[in-house]
């Protein structure tokens, strides 16, 4: 017989796993759905990181660099190019910053989150240049090659070329991620958000 | 008949609401007997489920005051949407339906044995090898029930199983409740579909505003004029007079 | 084309575990190797690999549209904008170490594309669930991996259904970039919102058939492994460890 109210430690950490799953999943999903979204918009952005974003807001550090993660092996797998599996480092920064961001309520109101967004862009940029210059010189084959490939035409050295353009469409792409997690967090109803316990904070 | 579950003058809310989602509700469910629980849309009858199969607030949080007692190991749950409950792991029905026994470890034989029975038994071994995400809704929600039932569970709550069923594939389910009865189970359904429920239940209960307003045989319950305003409220039809006092009440003698 | 194709190749009847650690270690290798003649050594090694999937001519063709842009990219970036020395070939002036690291770093990338297109083509989703289920990974790994993929179809079909219902009211996706920005509320709002609330069903209905299970699955159809297999793996993560031994002594001596 099986008793009332209180749940034993043991169904607690149950509930929180599997839960954790589900969202971390749907943060995947968000992923590498938004892409579709950002190009019917024509907007020169990729904004793969929102997911990553919100469930470090919603569960925590932990599930977001799963999130990030998992999105980097799923990305790979659907687009048949795994040679960017490095990245992933990239994305577990992305996600720590997230995390830290979230819990000192910086997405919040747009004002905060924007310039987060803007410090998460140079973090990431920061991590992904270096690996974008020495593991594949600077050509990872997206929009950043060609501000790349642009930049060294106009005559400037290949590591400062990818260097500015990383930079340059980091910031942009996160500082934009954290606007659209700040508006969706905000829009949360009531009841709903009362189900993530992070957010209280 | 034994009790699988009992509640006594639960009050349960969920976390961040305004008041309780169920209000000093006591209630029995019991092994062979078909519970029927009906009201208005957030009159508490999806909470109920919840609560009485230990779901609630174990997964969903909130906060549990009263007693309940449940005898029963395995509580199994329908929800009205097919496709949410799908584990998206599985590329055929036939392992879609073996994966709750598998979670429960048990040896490779009896897992496929649980699953050809729970095929048979929801008339979907046909679909054995077929994709999930390929089938109908009708089909889909049989396979959703079968794989509920592979799982020998003691307690099996429907959550308006047949919400997005047509009328067809909404009959064969509901059909299938008093069998899955017989072999022991306590069966609840939530739904405002008093039509169907009415063919099958052995028991039925009335929720509004979270509390239990009548509760007895569905002769008596389901076909009295408040429910039938509740159904209203809910969007559906009034049922059809069961029995002759009620005709006589609807002609207006 | 890009995904499982069935087949009877020996990589077809490897255990998954095999195919994929030969993927791998391709990856691993072609980051290893420096010079263009140990880059090209790889890329055959990979088209081998491939023939021995029966799928060079599957992944050959996607592996060439895939690594296409990026050789023009290289070409450009490297080749033409490279350092100092220059040669001429006809009217154009290339540069000499930019060719040389425009070979390296493009092989690079065929190579890999090559591997993994061609275990993509091998392994199916299905029997990779099944050794790790059969290998005892947690199931939530497994679950990620597997799960995600079969709930995307729908969730792209319901981010274009809100792409037309927007439109529907009035959204227009073109004009000035902050209108277009202005415009992702609306479009992804409803998606994650939408998603967000069906989080609780999903979660009940995998408690329920016990996804959150302590006790060890039981695997249905395991594929089977063998000891020559295992061996294979094992030689293969001491060949990597070796290439980049080999790759760091030669930078320092």
């Amino acid at each position: 017989m099986s008793a009332t109210s209180a749940p034993a430690a043991d169904e607690r950490d149950l509930r929180v796993t599997l839960r954790d799953l589900v969202l971390v999943r749907l943060g995947v999903a968000i992923n590498l759905v938004i892409g579709q979204i950002v190009a019917a918009l024509l907007l020169p952005v990729y904004l793969d990181s929102v997911g990553t974003i919100l469930v470090a807001s919603l569960v925590g550090p932990r599930a977001a660099i799963v999130a990030g993660l998992t999105s980097q092996v799923l990305n790979a797998v659907l687009s048949g190019n795994f040679s960017w599996l490095p990245f992933a480092l990239v994305q577990v920064v992305i996600a720590l910053y997230a995390a830290a961001a979230a819990r000192l309520g910086l997405f919040r109101r747009l004002a905060t989150a924007v310039p987060a967004g803007v410090g998460m862009g140079f973090v990431a940029a920061s991590c992904s240049a270096p690996i974008s210059y020495f593991l594949f010189g600077g050509v990872t084959a997206g929009g950043v090659t060609v501000v790349t490939t642009v930049l060294r035409a106009l005559g400037a050295p290949l590591g400062v070329a990818v260097a500015a353009a990383s930079y340059s469409t980091d910031l942009l792409d996160k500082a934009i991620a954290c606007a659209l997690v700040s508006l969706l967090l905000r829009s949360l109803p009531r009841t709903l958000a009362a189900r993530f316990p992070a957010l209280a904070r | 008949m034994t009790a699988r579950v009992v509640l006594e003058k639960v009050t349960f809310t969920y976390p961040g609401a305004d008041g309780p989602a169920l209000a000093d509700v006591s209630l029995e469910l019991r092994a062979g007997e078909v519970l029927v629980a009906t009201g208005a849309s957030g009159a508490g009858c999806s909470t109920l489920l919840l609560v009485a199969t230990g779901f609630a607030p174990r997964v969903v949080g909130g906060h549990l005051v009263g007693e309940r007692r449940i005898a029963a190991e395995r509580c199994g749950i329908v929800f009205a949407r097919p496709w949410t409950q799908l584990t998206g792991l599985c590329s055929s029905v036939r392992d879609e339906i073996a994966f709750g026994p598998a979670s429960r470890g048990l040896p490779r034989d009896d897992v496929l044995a649980a699953a050809e029975r729970a095929m048979a038994d929801l008339h979907v071994a046909h679909l054995a090898e077929r994709d999930p995400s390929q089938l109908s809704g009708g089909e889909l929600q049989r396979v959703v029930l079968a794989a509920a039932l592979a799982m020998d569970p003691e307690v099996l709550a429907l959550d308006d199983p047949a919400a997005e069923l047509d009328p067809e594939a909404a009959d064969a389910l509901y059909d299938v409740l008093p069998a899955v009865a017989a072999a022991g189970t306590a069966v609840a359904v939530a739904t405002p579909d008093l039509e169907r429920a009415a063919r099958v239940a052995s028991a039925a209960v009335v929720l509004e505003g979270g509390r239990i307003v009548a509760r007895g045989r569905p002769a008596e319950v389901l076909g009295g004029t408040d429910v039938a305003r509740i159904a209203g409220a809910a969007g559906c039809p009034p049922p059809l007079p069961l029995d002759v006092p009620a005709l006589l009440r609807r002609v207006g003698r | 084309m890009i995904g499982y194709v069935p087949g009877h190749s020996p990589l077809h009847r490897a255990h998954p575990y095999t195919t994929l650690a030969l993927a791998g270690a391709l990856l691993l290798g072609a980051f290893a190797a420096t010079r263009p003649v140990e880059v090209w050594a790889l890329v055959g090694a990979a088209a081998v690999f491939a023939a021995a999937g029966g799928a060079l001519r599957a992944s050959a063709r996607p592996a060439l549209l895939l690594s296409l842009p990026i050789w023009v990219l290289l070409f450009v970036l490297h080749g033409l904008l490279g350092a100092e020395p220059r040669m001429v070939v006809g009217p154009v002036s290339l540069s000499v170490p930019g060719i040389a690291r425009a070979l390296v770093l493009g092989g690079r990338i065929t190579a890999i594309v090559l591997g993994f297109l061609t275990a993509l083509a091998t392994v199916s989703p299905h029997r990779l669930v099944e050794a790790m289920t059969a290998g005892g990974v947690p199931f939530g790994r497994t679950f990620l991996l597997a799960s995600t993929l079969t709930i995307l179809p729908r969730m792209r079909e319901r981010a274009a259904r809100i792409l037309e219902a927007q439109q529907c009211r009035g959204l227009r996706l073109g004009g000035s970039v902050v209108a277009r920005l202005r415009a992702l509320g609306p479009l992804t709002l409803p998606l994650v919102l939408g998603a967000l609330a069906e989080v609780d069903e999903q979660v009940l209905a995998l408690d329920a058939r016990g996804a959150g299970s302590a006790a060890r699955r039981t695997a249905l159809d395991p594929p089977p492994d063998s000891a020559s297999q295992r061996a294979l793996r094992r030689v293969l993560l001491v060949l990597v460890v070796a290439a980049y031994a080999w790759k760091f002594w030669r930078m320092r001596g």
